[in-house]
């Protein structure tokens, strides 16, 4: 392997109330991809933007081939040539993929822009990279993996000696994927370090040759990809046993337990066929199947988010006839919707503002809460759920994803509900986040309330729910004890029918 | 990965054209409805067609830097407090002070690009929304309009006469085989020529030069645009300031048109403006726009009036209404646009 191309050492960063990086030591080869591994909150980032001078570094010192910078800008680093491809797609969706590409270092000729050599160029950059596309058409006729591609196509231009991916495969499919790494190893062969960000660890194992994990702005190690295997390295990134984390308890169930909510032959034409169900005190229903099967759609008519055109809902016995949110909150019932960004959080409130929100909603606007009232309600909220915020003023939108969950949790918690629907509660949020809301569920449901938690990680389903409803093609295809199920039952069910059949039988 | 591969005429069809294509249709339509209507009494003639441009030139020489502040996906509300305070200063400067019209311009000139730049850094520095600050900045010019004088000042001054008076007649030749003017009477003036050589001078800015590009990049993504690395602070102080100079040459076509200066002249003219800018399909959430188009955009918008005038007996009111229909049309055929080509966009997701 050639030798270090860049080299962080001593990297200190501290943000009010947070010292965000502590002393991280990172080194790059040429050659080689590096995978930087760790939660959410870990100073991935914030590394990252240390080395691409958006954040500006309290302490320590960066070699690029062995002369100190000091970037001040993303300009100034790629001048340098560290380059970054981001998460979200940052070109302008109004040019062409040609003009993206070269945008700010145009070719010139007699002083005008020489739109001819911008496009032949692009088109064999892109080329290179094993897409063969119009690069004169605007870069929103194409997917996301084609923007990706550009993004990369124009970082590499810049005479990139270091190329940072921070999560580029997010948003793409399996091919896409599968495409971008052979870009990427194509990129290493030129002799560019690359830097790698993820959280699929699949894909660190695919393509990384290094990898670096930190832990709460600490170094916690560095490892070559071939000699750590999978569980040592989660349980770096965690920094507990993941035994530990998973030791949860199912909720233990009453024999005779009042029912909560029961519906009866719920449906809407091509939307989800009859359904029924019942959740009983203290029970906790796990929702399995695949996006698009119809649990989300089963869910928001239970809340009355969109009106069933045949059967019927009723919580603790009394019939719900309005189908509306605001009746089925009065009914005490609950709902976690699944995007949380669009649905459930708001975003330039505080903390306390939302933890307010549902309680404010069922009293009416004509009986606002006091202040002091929210504070107490917030700050009850907060320690019970170790919500880590520096103060309940802080906007939601700042907070980490585990945490804004926490907040819309502790939003419903408020109301004090007899049920409560969690659709995908735990997406997009870090290993030891999510089993935290799964201990929060399990200790909700001892206390007596009832739970219907919608998930595309089995695993985590088996491990939580009493039972499981299996959806499939817009139906209940199958319900199953939680007891004693297992992961393939499932997916059996799943992928076919027969299966399904076969044990009903 | 999906393969969009270019048919040869597609790229002729590029949404962003579409607009475009569709300022030229209408205008072509009420063209040919004028010319079947009021053909026999000179709607046709090429002096009606050249009075479009001589009578609409300072509102087209604004619309060259506001379609520049437009595509940043801003907006300038001053443009016209500026263009009268420099025919104020023109009509103070040469009629009460004395002064040489040059040294008028200059002053102007230097208060216009002055202000345009101070807006553009309050837009950029101290992200201040673009309609407060050039709200602002209209309240100011206006003010400083009426401070100098409350009452029309009318011009009088050889030069300005000299410049006013320039015109081009065109001729042809006639059974002898001499150059005579044509019937009815047709000339090209300095505003004409001014106004065409801003368009084209925008449309080489915008098409051939960084500065350009930058221009829409920012219109399309200020964050892209600042994470590409694109100088977005200065470009954007710079399109203001450019404006800021439009508005100063739109105001010296306005004093060679009137020959006055009025402390309230051309009060509600930046709406004209924007008008004709969004009906030659530039697109007010930026990103969006073309020169070309809004020199269409501002003949259309001439072409109302004139047919009204012809038509004789219709109050000049219908003027606006009419106006105002077809602002409300390309509105709706913008928004078409922008859905069809995200549903464009979307399918091509979808496909890969």
């Amino acid at each position: 392997m050639s030798g270090v191309i860049l080299e962080m050492k001593g990297i200190d960063m501290a943000f009010p109330g947070v010292q965000a990086l502590d002393g991280v030591d990172f080194s790059l080869r040429a050659g080689e991809v590096h995978a930087l591994l760790g939660e959410n909150g870990a100073g991935k980032s914030t590394l990252i933007k240390c080395l691409t001078g958006v954040h500006r570094m309290d302490a320590g010192t960066i070699f690029l081939e062995g002369k100190k910078i000091l970037p001040n800008s993303p300009q100034e680093a790629q001048h340098l040539g560290i380059s970054t491809v981001y998460q979200e797609i940052n070109l302008c969706p109004n040019l062409t993929v040609a003009e993206n590409i070269f945008i700010g270092r145009q070719p010139m000729r007699r002083g005008q822009i020489d739109w001819k050599t911008i496009n032949r160029r692009s088109q064999e950059l892109m080329r290179l990279m094993g897409v063969d596309i119009d690069v004169t058409l605007p870069l929103t006729t194409f997917s996301i993996a084609v923007q990706q591609m550009a993004s990369i196509a124009r970082a590499v231009d810049i005479n990139a000696r270091v190329l940072i991916l921070d999560e580029p495969t997010s948003s793409l499919d399996e091919h896409e994927v599968a495409r971008l790494f052979e870009v990427m190893r194509d990129l290493k062969a030129r002799g560019l370090g690359i830097v790698f960000i993820t959280h699929f660890l699949n894909q660190v194992y695919q393509i990384a040759d290094r990898i670096t994990v930190l832990r709460n702005g600490r170094l916690v190690g560095e490892y070559m990809a071939d000699e750590i295997n999978k569980l040592e390295l989660v349980t770096h990134m965690i920094g507990k046993d993941m035994n530990v984390i998973y030791d949860l308890k199912k909720a233990p169930q009453e024999e005779g337990a009042p029912v909560v909510l029961e519906a009866s032959n719920l449906g809407i034409p091509g939307k989800v066929e009859e359904i029924s169900l019942h959740v009983k005190k203290g029970e906790l229903l796990g929702f399995a199947g695949l996006l698009g099967s119809g649990r989300t759609e089963t869910a928001e008519m239970l809340f009355g988010v969109v009106k069933p055109s045949k059967g019927s809902v009723s919580m603790n016995g009394e019939k719900l006839v309005a189908s509306s949110p605001l009746d089925s909150i009065r009914r005490k019932m609950a709902f976690c919707p699944e995007d949380r960004k669009r649905d459930g959080i708001v975003a330039e409130l505080s903390v306390r503002e939302n933890i307010g929100l549902a309680v404010q909603a069922l009293r009416g606007f004509m009986h606002p809460m006091k202040p002091q009232e929210q504070q107490k309600l917030a700050d009850r909220f907060i320690r019970l759920l170790s919500i880590q915020t520096p103060d309940a003023e802080k906007k939601v939108g700042e907070l980490s994803g585990g945490n804004q969950q926490k907040v819309i949790l502790a939003r419903w918690m408020a109301t004090q509900p007899d049920l409560l629907i969690l659709d995908e509660p735990t997406r997009g949020i870090d290993v030891g986040a999510k089993a935290e809301i799964q201990r929060l569920m399990l200790e909700m449901c001892i206390g007596g309330m009832g739970i219907i938690f919608i998930s595309s990680e089995l695993d985590e389903i088996i491990r939580c729910a009493n039972r499981i409803i299996v959806m499939r093609d817009l139906e209940k295809a199958a319900e199953l004890d939680g007891e004693d199920c297992q992961q393939a039952d499932i997916l059996a069910i799943i992928a076919n029918e027969e299966t399904e059949e076969a044990m009903a039988e | 990965m999906p393969e969009i591969r270019s048919k040869p005429f597609r790229r002729l069809f590029k949404p962003n054209y579409l607009m475009v294509y569709a300022t030229l249709g209408i205008f072509l339509l009420l063209y040919l409805f004028g010319a079947i209507m009021y053909g026999k009494i000179g709607f046709t003639s090429i002096r009606t067609f050249l009075l479009l441009f001589s009578d609409n030139a300072y509102i087209g020489i604004s619309a060259v830097g506001m379609t520049m502040v437009l595509i940043t996906g801003g907006i300038d509300l001053s443009v016209g407090a500026v263009a009268s305070l420099t025919g104020m200063i023109i009509a103070y400067g040469t009629t009460v002070m004395g002064l040489h019209p040059l040294l008028c311009f200059a002053f102007a000139l230097l208060v216009g690009v002055g202000l345009g730049l101070l807006m553009g850094a309050c837009v950029q520095y101290l992200n201040v929304p673009p309609f407060i600050t050039t709200l602002t900045g209209m309240f100011l010019a206006r003010g400083v309009t009426s401070l100098i004088s409350r009452e029309s000042i009318s011009i009088k001054h050889p030069m300005i006469d000299a410049l006013a008076g320039i015109k081009f007649y065109l001729k042809w030749p006639n059974a002898a085989g001499e150059w005579v003017k044509i019937k009815p009477v047709a000339s090209i003036d300095l505003n004409t020529i001014v106004f065409l050589l801003m368009i084209i001078i925008g449309a080489i800015i915008l098409q051939k030069t960084r500065f350009g590009r930058n221009v829409y990049a920012i219109g399309g993504s200020v964050q892209s645009a600042t994470l590409m690395g694109l100088p977005v602070a200065r470009t954007k102080v710079l399109v203001y300031g450019f404006n800021g100079l439009c508005s100063v040459l739109a105001g010296i076509a306005y004093v060679l048109y009137v020959k006055s200066g009025w402390n309230l002249a051309l009060s509600g003219a930046e709406l004209d403006v924007i008008s004709s800018c969004v009906i030659g399909g530039v697109m007010l959430s930026g990103g969006v726009g073309y020169m070309w188009g809004t020199l269409l955009g501002v003949l259309l918008k001439a072409t109302i009036p004139a047919i009204i005038t012809f038509n004789g007996t219709m109050n000049s009111w219908w003027a606006k209404i009419f106006t105002g229909v077809l602002l409300l049309l390309f509105i709706i055929i913008q928004r078409a646009v922008v859905a069809s080509s995200s549903r464009t966009a979307r399918k091509a997701e979808t496909a890969s």
